[in-house]
């Protein structure tokens, strides 16, 4: 049997020209693959028109919501009570999770609230954060804050215990001030934790602000899903859906993408 | 011992052909909305008093929202469904083919409440004001468009606030100036708190019903087109054994409330209480064998609560007086029967609220009245 002996400065044959390709178009294919099943169901008739309806129904939905503005206003507000609540959530997490790191007496005295707290189903108390906050949209920027707050709670508390305490020496040693510690030493050191922390919390915003609104409200996507389902329009319930799962993708795409643009130095390092 | 035996066979047989008839009952779900609730007596009684059983059914109750309610039964995965009027035109325009067979609610159960203090006496004089409601969906938002309409009022006229199922709590802490309520339900949780200082500075409360602006059609009894079209004759024995429950429930409250003890849970059953009312309900028994007429009734059942008010304080008495407040908005001299101008004022309604679109809104089809008893008004 011959072997054919390449020249060395011959190009690398690509033994697998698709597998790169493969991983691009694999969420394509999931999508695709998605879509014909639900496509089948229709077919098969395995559930009234009304409780499934065809693709073709809902892409009509979403076009007639989108060109009266109807998607785009309900969108807006539920955007506005994710970004107010996220900012909040956030914001509280991190001061409260560094102060937790720092302060192990403080764990003692707030983990027993802040786990019980989360524990505690948000649905469960939803109704009361409506009575307590009445006015428009603060119950549901308040939802989404207690949701998104415990993750990023125990990200930067986790994130910042990580740190070596020789490096945290070996700073001091060298007469740094506390503000370089955390600039120069905790918060890179943090920031793989504080970023995956992100992920999860810019996911579970678009499900604190749509709970708050199914519980009471005159806005937002969750509000949609609310009133397409009393008038019967299952392909604007399904038209709602999908674009709070469009809006949780997004957010997650950008918190990986900062995550990416922001650890480039790990990734440096670790080659 | 020789003489037991045959006794122990003889009672193992009755038995298991007991057990044999319960056996040749079908399975079925009536989807009701809400939650468990004294005002769904007639339902406790259909199971407990063997109507349903008669019927041929061994019924279970669920609680869903009323879309979901409506979906399950045009698909064919539950019989029967109680929901409101709005509900079936809204889904008949959306190709579900449900029909309506008996009018439950006779009147439309929703209002608004106002603190007594405010002066509203008129549906015009609630211009300008902040108004509580749970959605813009609903019996209560129909309801609510309804009664503004009747003053030449509208939605813009004043300021509309969504704020849930907790009508009772926004408005005694003062979020809103008026709450779209049901009419035997909130109005007599609010009294109670006003009435114990624990509802701000409110002190007592007014209603303005739906129901005395225009005749609206309200909760009933649904069934798909094609579980009608099939099986006529198993409807007519359900709507019948509905139909006496809901007597029972509507001639003797002291009994409809105990029933309801084994289906709602926080019902207050202290055993002073019980043991007042299984002595009323007895009394009321004995009252009914004679043959007393409705407006006697009517004031037998004012007697039952006096009798009660006199013994027993208002938290214990509060849901035993949401079930009396309830029992006239069933009552009508031809019980379950629907009218045309209802469901017309109501497709009205739906059609000024832009809730129905172009869709096809012919309404003949979307009730009968061919399972009512008695004669026709």
């Amino acid at each position: 049997m011959q072997t054919a002996i390449r020249p060395a400065n011959a190009p690398k044959k690509n033994r697998r020209p698709s597998g790169k390709h493969l991983r691009r178009l694999a969420p394509l294919l999931t999508f695709a693959a998605l879509l014909l099943f639900w496509h089948w169901v229709v077919a098969m008739r395995f559930y009234p028109i009304f409780m499934v309806p065809p693709p073709a129904a809902v892409l009509e939905a979403f076009a007639e919501a989108l060109t009266s503005g109807l998607l785009l206003e309900h969108t807006r507000t539920t955007l506005e009570e994710m970004l107010y609540g996220l900012l909040f959530g956030l914001g509280i997490g991190i001061t409260i999770g560094y102060a937790i790191a720092k302060m192990p007496l403080l764990e003692r005295l707030l983990s027993p609230i802040i786990v019980a707290f989360q524990a505690t189903p948000i649905v469960a108390y939803a109704p009361l954060l409506l009575i307590w906050f009445p006015s428009g949209i603060t119950s549901k920027i308040v939802t989404t804050a207690v949701i998104v707050f415990f993750p990023m709670l125990i990200s930067v508390v986790v994130g910042i215990r990580t740190v070596s305490p020789s490096l945290k020496d070996m700073m001091r040693s060298l007469n740094a001030t506390p503000w370089q510690i955390f600039r120069h030493l905790e918060l890179p050191a943090a920031l793989p934790m504080l970023l995956a922390g992100l992920k999860v919390s810019a996911t579970l915003s678009v499900i604190g602000a749509v709970v708050g609104e199914f519980i009471g409200s005159g806005g937002g996507l969750g509000y949609l899903v609310t009133l397409a389902r009393n008038q019967y329009d299952t392909p604007l319930v399904i038209v709602a859906v999908l674009t709070m799962t469009a809006i949780a993708l997004t957010l997650y795409s950008f918190a990986a993408f900062l995550e990416w643009r922001l650890l480039a130095w790990q990734r440096r390092a670790s080659l | 011992m020789h003489r037991i035996i045959p006794l122990c066979f003889a009672f193992m047989l009755a038995a298991a052909s007991a057990l044999s008839a319960q056996n040749d009952l079908v399975d079925e779900r009536i989807l009701l909305t809400f939650i468990p609730n004294v005002q769904f007596a007639p339902f406790y009684i259909g199971i407990e008093d063997g109507h349903f059983a008669a019927a041929g059914f061994d019924i279970s109750l669920e609680h869903l929202q009323e879309p979901e309610v409506v979906d399950l039964v045009a698909a064919g995965q539950a019989g029967f469904g109680i929901v409101s009027g709005e509900q079936v035109i809204l889904a008949r325009a959306q190709g579900r083919d449900v029909v309506y067979v008996y009018e439950w609610f006779q009147q439309y159960p929703v209002g608004i409440v106002t603190p007594s203090a405010a002066q509203v006496s008129a549906v015009v004089d609630l211009r300008g004001r902040k108004i509580g409601i749970p959605g813009r969906f609903g019996a209560s938002y129909s309801g609510l468009t309804t009664l503004l309409q009747s003053a030449g009022l509208s939605e813009a006229d004043i300021e509309l606030n969504e704020i849930g199922f907790n009508a009772p709590e926004a408005f005694c802490l003062g979020a809103v100036d008026a709450a779209v309520v049901y009419v035997n339900n909130e109005p007599l949780q609010i009294r109670h708190r006003a009435r114990a200082g624990d509802c701000g500075s409110i002190t007592d409360v007014d209603v303005i019903p739906v129901a005395a602006q225009a005749d609206l059609v309200s909760n009933g009894l649904i069934v798909s087109r094609q579980f009608l079209d099939s099986q006529p004759d198993v409807i007519q024995m359900m709507v019948s054994g509905f139909d006496a429950a809901l007597q029972t429930a509507i001639h003797n409250p002291a009994q409809a409330y105990l029933i309801s003890l084994n289906y709602v849970d926080n019902l207050p059953a202290d055993a002073d209480f019980v043991a007042e009312l299984q002595k009323l309900s007895a009394r009321q028994d004995l009252f009914l064998a004679a043959g007393p007429g409705p407006e006697q009734i009517s004031a037998s059942r004012q007697a039952m609560r006096q009798a009660l008010a006199d013994v027993f304080d208002a938290a214990v008495l509060t849901q035993f007086e949401v079930l009396l407040a309830t029992i006239p908005l069933w009552e009508a001299e031809r019980l379950g029967h629907t009218d045309l101008a209802s469901w017309q004022t109501m497709r009205d309604t739906l059609l000024l609220m832009n809730m129905l679109g172009d869709a096809e809104t012919e309404l003949e089809s979307a009730f009968t009245n061919r399972f009512i008893q008695g004669p026709s008004p």
